[in-house]
């Protein structure tokens, strides 16, 4: 492997006075499965909203596949291979899941050169997911989002950014609101997209249940990261001390 | 036997949910539609005015009348409907209207008609590009940006006609290119309708079969989620301003055509009239959720209800008021059939 498909050196990203990444610097491979770790707080969400184009840095640089990214916008990451299942956004609950499905890269048939909707197609893929995961039967493809339930809609985002999947997919605490047999599911397509060759970002908070899946872990804590290691050097139980210094150190410099 | 009659009832029962005419049927139509209401609230008017006005409202004439104010209120209603459609709101189109009717009127005696409505569409645009670019490059509230520029606006067309009126000669308010821009009527119909009809199908298609549509309406529903997929949220914002104006100015153009002058007051209060017809036509000031359909319908009723106060001999200061509660009480109404249609 030449470079790391994607590169972070020395971020820095303030939110007005807020230091919210403090000089971050962490290499992402293609074929890698990468738990990201931390509290509450800690970083992890900012990170990755970095690299899907939402924020924008302060200071530092991003490299994706050997070049530097200049500028941040989630039209242009999507457009590089990254798909993102973010926790609170991708979803437009006044829409259709066929219409969320494809919002911003509608597929079109021209008419006399102008683009309509391919309806066709929309609900075609997004009936696939609908099946896959395991919605209610009762629900349509031409159904509001509105109308689903935390789980339906985790799924949905996550059929979509399968379903698009080319280099990179970055999952903010998936399995939220899952089931235990969705959650099982999501485990699962993480692992299998790993093995397809792409790289896959895993964040979370349960250490445990990430430690099972990943080939690395990075441990965030307070906008830094505390610990990068692979999953064969350190055990779950290893790690999660890490998590529990990285808060006492904290407190310890607060008290100083 | 049994079974096939099972079957039969099966499919009855099925028939029955299905059916608009069925009261289950009739509550699925009215909360997946939220026009609905204002076609009820119309037909109710037509109704009403119609028995109660001794056939001076219903005829053809005033009917004809009344199409020609819906045509100008129902463009600018459109164009104000997108921008609410994208979680914005547009109140200067008042002062865009009268700017698009004085453009129209100053240069149609030097140029062709068609030209004079192309610089006055490009004006109104050129107002709402005004619009949208502070609103998205600033972060202001789109209600205080374009309560300035109503302001600004309003200004600018009353110093411009400086207490007089821009008009056409008699003479020239004549010929097919003339007439084609609100200055005569074909059949009942001003022209200004065939407008009206050409925007509503070719900006319903727009928002309902074509990607500009999709985005416009997540762009209202959830910013943020819209931004995440990659939808440029400034430029979709953008786009319904210019569009929001490009409306009015066309709105202001075939009104001018129609009565041939117009002073620095032409569309005063009209932003409010057309607010409304939004609101009644189902649209969520809110955003995400228009109907551009029921925006127009909505125009058609508040015309209706002018007319049918003109007609009725009520003196002119009272409309306001009427037409305030008549605007309450169908909103009301509105609001419980919707309440009643998702209710279970």
């Amino acid at each position: 492997m030449a470079h790391p498909l994607i590169s972070v050196k020395n971020l820095d990203l303030y939110f007005g006075a807020f230091h919210a990444l403090k000089d971050v610097s962490v290499d992402f491979n293609a074929g890698e499965l990468v738990g990201l770790v931390g509290d509450n707080g800690a970083g992890k969400t900012t990170l990755i909203r970095v690299l899907c184009g939402i924020h924008k840095p302060t200071k530092g640089e991003v490299w994706f596949d050997g070049t530097q990214v200049k500028e941040f916008h989630p039209k242009l990451a999507i457009d590089n291979g990254i798909e993102t299942i973010q926790q609170s956004v991708g979803l437009c609950d006044n829409l259709s899941i066929a219409r969320n499905f494809y919002l911003g890269r509608e597929p079109v048939r021209k008419i006399l050169g102008i683009p309509f909707l391919d309806f066709a197609k929309m609900r075609g893929e997004s009936r696939k997911v609908i099946r896959e995961f395991g919605l209610r039967d009762n629900v349509s493809a031409d159904d509001e989002v509105e109308r689903l339930s935390g789980g339906e809609r985790q799924s949905v985002k996550i059929g979509r950014a399968v379903e698009f999947m080319n280099r990179v997919v970055i999952m903010d605490e998936p399995t939220n609101h899952l089931s235990v047999r969705e959650r099982e599911h999501v485990n699962e397509l993480a692992v299998q997209l790993k093995e397809q060759g792409l790289l896959v970002i895993y964040i979370t908070h349960d250490i445990f249940q990430v430690h099972k899946l990943a080939d690395r872990i990075v441990i965030m804590e307070n906008g830094e990261k505390v610990e990068d290691a692979r999953t064969t050097d350190m055990t779950a139980d290893e790690l999660e001390e890490v998590i529990r210094q990285g808060g006492r150190k904290v407190e310890k410099r607060g008290a100083a | 036997m049994v079974a096939a009659a099972a079957s039969d009832t099966a499919a009855q029962r099925r028939a029955a949910k299905r059916s608009p005419l069925s009261v289950a049927g009739f509550k699925k139509t009215v909360s997946r539609h939220a026009e609905i209401g204002i076609f009820l609230i119309a037909a109710l008017l037509i109704l009403v005015f119609s028995a109660t006005s001794d056939g001076r409202w219903a005829n053809a004439y005033n009917i004809g009348t009344i199409l020609q104010v819906t045509a100008t209120l129902g463009l600018m209603s459109v164009g104000v409907a997108l921008v609410i459609g994208t979680g914005e709101i547009d109140i200067s189109v008042g002062s865009t209207f009268g700017m698009g009717a004085l453009t129209y009127l100053s240069l149609v005696q030097q140029i062709d008609p068609p030209l004079a409505a192309l610089a006055s569409v490009a004006v109104g645009a050129a107002i709402g590009a005004f619009n949208g670019l502070l609103v998205t490059r600033t972060g202001t509230p789109s209600l205080i940006i374009t309560l300035g520029s109503l302001m600004i606006f309003r200004g600018i067309a009353i110093a411009l006609t400086d207490g007089f009126s821009f008009s056409v000669p008699y003479k020239m308010r004549s010929g097919a290119m003339y007439t084609a821009f609100g200055g005569d009527s074909i059949g009942m119909f001003n022209t200004g309708v065939f407008w009206l009809v050409a925007a509503l199908i070719v900006l319903t298609a727009m928002l309902k079969l074509m990607p500009y549509g999709n985005r416009l309406l997540a762009v209202g529903g959830s910013a943020a989620s819209a931004h995440s997929r990659g939808v440029r949220v400034d430029r979709v914002k953008l786009q319904a301003f210019i569009l929001c104006g490009a409306l009015a100015a066309l709105g202001g153009t075939l009104e001018a055509g129609k009565l041939g002058f117009a002073d620095g007051s032409m569309g005063r209060l009209m932003e409010l009239q057309a607010i409304a017809s939004c609101v009644l036509g189902g649209c969520l000031l809110a955003g995400g959720r228009i109907s551009l359909i029921g925006a127009v319908m909505g125009a058609f009723v508040l015309s209706s209800i002018q007319s049918y106060l003109v007609v009725m001999g009520v003196r002119p200061q009272w409309f306001m008021l009427l037409l305030g509660l008549i605007v309450v009480f169908a909103a009301l109404g509105d609001r419980k059939l919707r309440a009643w249609a998702l209710k279970r």
